[in-house]
Parts: C-alpha cells; sequence; structure tokens
C-alpha cells in the first residue's frame, strides 16, 4: 500500500498482547508499519535469561532481594508472578511513578518491555457471551456496548485459532465454546469435584482452564512442558506473547520497523483535515524526540496509557484530551474485585498424587444473575479460577517442629488442598476514573497519570455470595474449609484494568465507535483494553484480541475505500 | 503514592552489600565497612548461632543437614536484605517484653542478636557451650511456644520468621531441593492420578505448590 506522503502507512504504539495483534494484521494485510514499543527490546529465546535456572543458581534462591524490592518495586513485588526470576519482566516503580487519588488504593503492574505483558499475562482466554455484552443495557449501568457476540465470534475464532487455547468444549451459553487445542487433564481431586459440584448444583460446572498454552505443536511453536514457569519467557514459545506468535509473522512480511525503547508522548494531530497525523516519543536512552506521520494510527499502550496519552495529546483544538469531545475520556475504569474465596483441606485422595506443572488451573464459569437475577445486591456475576494441589515445602514456615520428624514430614508429599479464587465483574462508574496529576511529572516532564478507583457495594455484595457459595461447594467435594475472604484486594490486584476509552453507540457518552475507532478522528483507533464498556467477569485479553483483530479489517476497509 | 519506596535508606543497602560480601567471601571493597552501623555486623558467634539453629532445625539424615551446607550464611544474608517480611515493622506490643529491646528506630527487629539473647536466657548462659542435646531442648521449647496448638497467632513471631528463613534456605539449595526432595525444571508432561508410593518425596519444582502450600 502507498503511503501517500506519509512515512508508514501506520504506526502502532505498544507491543504487548493487543499491539502485536495490530502489527501483525496490518502488515499482513500490505501496510508498512511503525510499531514502537517504550521499553528495552527482548528476544524470543535469546533474552528469556533466568529461564533455566534453578533457585539455587540465584543470588536470593529465587526470593529476590526485599531491600531492593522495597525501594524500586514496592508495587510490582505483590504481582502473583514476580519473582527473581521474572523481575526483568516488570517495571520499575521508583522509575515509573504514577499518582493515586485520595482514597485510592490502586496497584498497577505493569511490563515495560517488547512484548509488555503478554510476557508475564496470566493465559487465560475466555469468550464473552451476550450476557456480558447485554449487561449494561439490561441494568442500566455504563452505556450499552454498540455489538453483540455474533458481531465478535468470528474474529474470537481468527484469534484462538492463531494463538493456540487449549480447552474442553462445555456448551455453556454464558461462556461460548471456542476453537480448542486439546484440554489439559482435571487432577484427581479436580475430577471428584466437578462430579460433586454437578451433582448438587446442575447449574455449576467444574472445567479445566482455557489457556494460550499449546497441547499440539503449531508454526514454529512447540507444545507445552508443563514447567508452569510462563513469566520467565518460554524458549519453547508453548505459550502465547508477542514474541511467540505475533511479532515472528509481522516481522515475516518485511513491512514492520519496530523501535523499542521509544516513549510516546504525544499524538500530532491536523484540526483542518480532523486528523491524527503521527506521533512524538523520547528516546528512553538518548533523551532525544522524535517523530512519525502515518495515515493510521493505533493506540495500544495498554489501557491506562493509552488513556494517558490521549490526555496528554491535548491541543487548541481538543482542549480536554485528543478524541475526547464527549468529556468521557479516562472514566469509567475498572477492575475485577478479586479475592481468595476459600481454601480447603480434602481428605480421602492421600494415596493419589500427579506429575509435572499444569500451567492452568480450573475454573467454574458464572452462574449468578443468568437469566434471573438470583444475586443480592449485585446484579453482574462471578466466576472461580483455582485448582486442586498438593502442599510441599513451604508448610514447613508454618509448622511446629524441629529435627528429624520435621525434616522426614516435609520430605513426603503434603495433603491435597483446593483454592478457589474469586473474579467479579467490576462496575463501569464516572467516579473511577484517569486524569493527569496536576503536581507530579515524570522524568521527562510529562504528567503522571492519576487514578482514582475504589470498589463499590455491587462488588462487595458479589465477594460475599462468592465467599459462601465457594465454602458450600468446597465442602460438597469433601473439603474442610480452612480459610476464606469476602474483601476485594486492592484496585489492580486482577490485573484487569480496563476502560478508559470506552465504547460505545453515542459520540456524546462514548470514546469509540463500534470499531475501537474514536468518534472524533476517523483514523484512530484504541483497541486495547481501554475500549471496554464493562468488565463482564472473564479474563479480557482473549476480547481485546479480537476487537483488534476487528479493528484492523475494518480500518483497512476504510483505507482501501479512500475514507481515511 | 508510588513514587518512592519506602523502608529502606542507604544504610540499609550498605549494610547489605557488606555483608553479601562477607557471606559469600569476596572481597568487601564494593561496600565500605566504616559506613555499616557496628551493631549490624554479624558477629562470628552469631554466624555460629545461625548455623547450629539452622542444623537442628533440619539436622543431617540420608542428607546433610542445614547448617552445614551453609542455611546459616543465607540466613544471614537475608535477615540483612529483609527476607520473608523480616523487613517489615513490629508493633512493639507484639513483642515479649526483652524482645522490644532489639526493636530498631524504624519498627524492625534485630533477629540475630534476637536470637542469641532468647537462647542464652533459657541456656541460662551461653546456649552454644551447652550440650547439643540440651541446645536442642531450648529449640524446641521456644519452637512449641511459637506454634501452639490451634489456629495460629495474629502476627508471627520473630522466631516463626527465622525457622520460615531457615526452612526456606534448605529446600531451595540443590541438597535440599534436588537430593532431599526431588527436582525437575522441565517434566515435560502432566500425569492427572498416579499412585502415591509411601514415602515417595515431593517434588521441589511443583510452583504452585510453592506458592499455595
Amino acid at each position: 500500500m502507498m503511503t501517500d506522503g506519509t512515512d508508514f502507512d501506520a504506526i502502532v504504539v505498544g507491543s504487548g498482547i493487543t499491539g502485536g495483534w495490530a502489527a501483525k494484521e496490518l502488515t499482513e494485510a500490505g501496510l508498512k508499519v511503525l510499531l514502537l514499543e517504550r521499553g528495552r527490546k527482548i528476544e524470543h529465546q535469546v533474552d528469556y535469561a533466568t529461564e533455566m535456572k534453578a533457585p539455587w543458581e540465584m543470588p536470593f534462591r529465587g526470593q529476590g532481594d526485599a531491600a531492593l524490592y522495597a525501594r524500586d518495586y514496592p508495587v510490582q513485588r505483590l504481582n502473583r508472578h514476580f519473582t527473581e526470576f521474572t523481575q526483568g519482566h516488570f517495571v520499575n516503580d521508583r522509575h515509573n511513578p504514577y499518582a493515586t487519588a485520595h482514597g485510592t488504593d490502586f496497584t498497577w503492574f505493569r511490563s515495560y518491555q517488547l512484548g509488555g505483558r503478554s510476557l508475564t499475562w496470566g493465559r487465560q482466554c475466555y469468550r464473552w457471551s451476550d450476557y456480558d455484552f447485554g449487561a449494561n443495557k439490561l441494568d442500566g449501568h455504563g452505556t450499552d456496548w454498540p455489538i453483540r457476540y455474533a458481531d465478535l465470534a468470528p474474529w474470537y475464532d481468527r484469534v484462538e485459532e492463531f494463538i493456540g487455547v487449549s480447552g474442553a468444549e462445555e456448551g455453556l451459553p454464558q461462556l461460548p465454546d471456542g476453537r480448542f487445542q486439546p484440554p489439559m487433564a482435571l487432577n484427581v481431586v479436580e475430577r471428584a469435584m466437578r462430579e460433586r459440584i454437578a451433582a448438587r448444583w446442575p447449574d455449576r460446572l467444574v472445567t479445566i482452564g482455557r489457556t494460550a498454552n499449546l497441547t499440539a505443536e503449531k508454526e514454529g511453536r512447540g507444545r507445552c512442558q508443563n514447567r508452569n514457569i510462563c513469566a520467565r519467557g518460554c524458549s519453547y514459545g508453548a505459550y502465547f506473547s508477542t514474541q511467540s506468535a505475533t511479532l515472528p509473522a509481522a516481522l515475516k512480511t518485511g513491512r514492520l520497523t519496530l523501535i523499542t525503547d521509544a516513549v510516546v508522548e504525544t499524538i500530532d494531530y491536523d484540526p483542518k483535515r480532523r486528523r491524527a497525523t503521527g506521533v512524538r516519543w523520547v528516546d528512553a536512552g538518548t533523551g532525544q524526540r522524535k517523530q512519525a506521520s502515518a495515515r493510521l494510527i493505533f493506540l495500544n499502550a495498554g489501557a491506562f496509557n493509552s488513556v494517558h496519552l490521549l490526555l496528554n495529546s491535548a491541543n487548541e483544538a481538543m482542549p480536554h484530551g485528543l478524541a475526547n469531545a464527549s468529556g468521557i475520556l479516562g472514566t469509567h475504569i475498572m477492575d475485577h474485585a478479586n479475592t481468595l474465596s476459600a481454601m480447603a483441606i480434602v481428605p480421602g485422595f492421600d494415596d493419589r498424587t500427579s506429575f509435572g506443572n499444569r500451567p492452568t488451573g480450573i475454573v467454574i464459569p458464572r452462574f449468578r444473575n443468568l437469566d434471573r437475577i438470583d444475586g443480592e445486591g449485585f446484579t453482574r456475576g462471578y466466576s472461580f479460577q483455582g485448582g486442586a494441589l498438593q502442599a510441599n515445602w513451604t508448610r514447613g514456615k508454618r509448622e511446629a517442629g524441629i529435627g528429624e520428624d520435621f525434616k522426614q514430614r516435609l520430605r513426603s508429599v503434603g495433603p491435597w488442598q483446593i483454592v478457589l479464587v474469586a473474579f467479579a465483574e467490576s462496575m463501569p462508574r464516572a467516579s473511577n476514573r484517569l486524569s493527569l496529576s496536576r503536581t507530579r511529572t515524570d522524568r521527562h516532564g510529562v504528567p503522571q497519570l492519576e487514578i482514582a478507583f475504589t470498589h463499590g457495594k455491587e462488588e462487595q455484595a458479589a465477594l460475599a455470595d462468592a465467599k459462601r457459595e465457594a465454602a458450600a461447594m468446597l465442602e460438597a467435594a469433601g473439603g474442610h474449609v480452612v480459610v476464606g475472604f469476602d474483601r476485594p484486594g486492592p484496585g489492580g490486584t486482577a490485573i484487569h484494568e480496563m476502560g478508559g476509552a470506552r465504547m460505545g453507540r453515542d459520540p456524546a457518552t462514548s470514546v469509540l465507535d463500534q470499531w475501537s475507532r474514536t468518534h472524533d478522528i476517523a483514523n484512530l483507533f484504541v483497541t486495547d483494553g481501554a475500549q471496554m464498556a464493562s468488565s463482564a467477569c472473564q479474563n479480557p485479553s482473549l476480547t481485546y484480541m479480537a476487537l483488534t483483530a476487528r479493528a484492523c479489517a475494518h480500518a483497512l476497509d476504510q483505507l482501501r475505500a479512500g475514507a481515511i | 503514592m508510588t513514587e518512592t519506596g519506602s523502608g529502606c535508606n542507604r544504610r540499609d543497602l550498605m549494610r547489605g552489600a557488606a555483608l553479601f560480601a562477607l557471606v559469600v567471601g569476596v572481597p568487601a571493597t564494593i561496600a565500605s565497612l566504616s559506613d555499616i552501623d557496628e551493631r549490624e555486623r554479624p558477629t562470628e558467634r552469631q554466624r555460629m548461632f545461625a548455623r547450629e539453629v539452622s542444623q537442628l532445625v533440619i539436622p543431617r539424615t540420608t542428607t546433610p543437614g542445614a547448617g552445614e551446607i551453609g542455611v546459616g550464611d543465607f540466613l544471614i544474608l537475608a535477615l540483612a536484605h529483609g527476607l520473608g517480611g523480616t523487613d517489615e515493622p513490629i508493633e512493639r506490643d507484639a513483642l515479649a517484653g526483652h524482645a522490644q529491646s532489639f526493636r530498631r528506630l524504624d519498627g524492625t527487629l534485630r533477629f540475630l542478636p534476637w536470637l542469641e539473647r532468647e537462647l542464652d536466657r533459657r541456656a541460662g548462659g551461653d546456649w552454644l557451650r551447652a550440650t547439643p542435646a540440651i541446645r536442642a531442648v531450648h529449640l524446641a521449647e521456644l519452637d512449641r511456644e511459637t506454634f501452639p496448638p490451634g489456629p495460629p497467632p495474629k502476627s508471627p513471631s520473630p522466631w516463626q520468621m527465622i525457622k520460615g528463613l531457615i526452612v526456606t534456605g534448605y529446600y531451595t539449595s540443590e541438597t535440599g531441593a534436588a537430593r532431599e526432595l526431588r527436582y525437575e525444571l522441565v517434566p515435560g508432561r502432566f500425569d492427572p492420578d498416579l499412585p502415591l508410593e509411601p514415602g515417595a518425596r515431593a517434588w521441589s519444582s511443583d510452583w504452585i505448590a510453592v506458592e499455595f502450600g
């Protein structure tokens, strides 16, 4: 395709899960694309420095230097996947500050590097259904989605077939089946749990997690080796990441220009033509400022950073932020309310065990508020993820005993236990919002992003119900509940932060149209989590990818028609 | 606000660097020892304490014990860097009377001097000079008091935190992880249901169990 006097046909900002997809789709369609990544280059296989290390080969045995973490990673260290092995895949909090509004406790987990959080994600892949796309309209929270499941279904197909998702078909209307690779197996306790829960509650199902880990080989990617240390990087290419899948596809076209260490600061806008014309960035290494022009701009910087970029790109014509004629930009951010609902010890299986580290758990799909409202104090859903496992040596940190008996006890496999973690739908609220800090800037002089976020009554009610139901199900499965919580972790805990540039039918109340394109600027697309108008209770990355692929197809149609 | 970390100043870092050098046996040229608070440097006696205590927690069986494979020095390093939550301030009221004197101004505890005092107190003198059997009795007594039957205490006691680091040090060592237990970085497959043979050793490389167990 001709660049028409611009440097590139398209610029994609961000190389994470959705940026990689945009780069792949647009280059494969013939466009000359510039992919900008704010972080360092991490080359597949070559740069996964700790992938094969044992704990005793690490300076702090895999536990990490707590003094360093207190200074440089006080937020990131709270991430489940953050360890001494993976710390290089997370941002330094001291160098990458953000502000929080009074009363907000928000842990913003970030990975600024080639591949972004596609290197560290949880890999769970769930389709949304019309229960989700119709939710805002039904109960009046937020604004109605301009699309429904049928609009996205073919794009889910396309994404799943490319990335490789293993999972079991279950025929659930609230969690549509996808194009799955063979499922991973439930272990012996999870199988029993599935049977016992189904016997008591016919509408509740325990199924294996649907995960972007390959159970069958795929173009240049090996199958999962059951290590379950994915966030270190996987040289087998067995889980989906930018590095393992979309970047090689984009590079293969010969039409991709990749620049790392490029921190995009603003988007250029031509008010006469009402078009975005390019982007400006600062080289993180040298401090030099650079720019490039293109006919098409895709923002894939991650939900909050894409919003940050739009807010920071305000100009005379758009004084409240680019593509923010509605004033909605930054509002209605969400993150699933997330907590450990129950943990139970399960007797009766002490003569059974498993081998290998399965990189997924189980899921109990949403059963509340589907065809009738049966939740008290909440209208949306929640679902559980977790699994059955056998304790090992770490129980020794909490148990009495010293000497030979103690050592012998820790030598053997511990009791079976089941963990259930709830993800409750986060309601879209105008008061949960992003803005530019008026007082704080980052080291490049850009105003920091300020986050205002609290969970509300609906989320609290959902997690209270989840705690009760988790306990009931685990007891029914033969377990003895040891602990459970109904208070959500701080905002950001689920690492599903989304919204801020929501999609909607009405330009007066939404930022993006049904094609993930800004209402105000015809050649500017935002296809990461920022576009979400509601949160459902499923892990959202698969939906972001499907929306990205769909938006790319629309952008290409528009380009070919000469409309942009 | 997340702009700055908390609880760690230059002095802490220097202390850590010098201790690391001491523990791994490299010259401490990267850190100037004169910058370090004398009271924070481990004495030879504290190193022996850490070694002996580690060995009593996890003694030699068919595999070496914790003390003899260097877990004592790991404990010192871990404490200097605040691993296992030992960099958290402890409420004064959560500490038994004599332990309060080992609380730093920032509320964190000087664990090694506390441990020395605690065991010497129980021994009625120099705990290290007691017979091995007597030493074990005193440590077992401290352990029993720390982990009473019933629900766990609200805040972990200093001994629970030290013990946690000893256990961690042992089972993340090659001896503990791969000889006492079994270690397989690349299982290559998942078997969901196998018979568990009596006496079968656990997998130290079961990362989910490490996290949730």
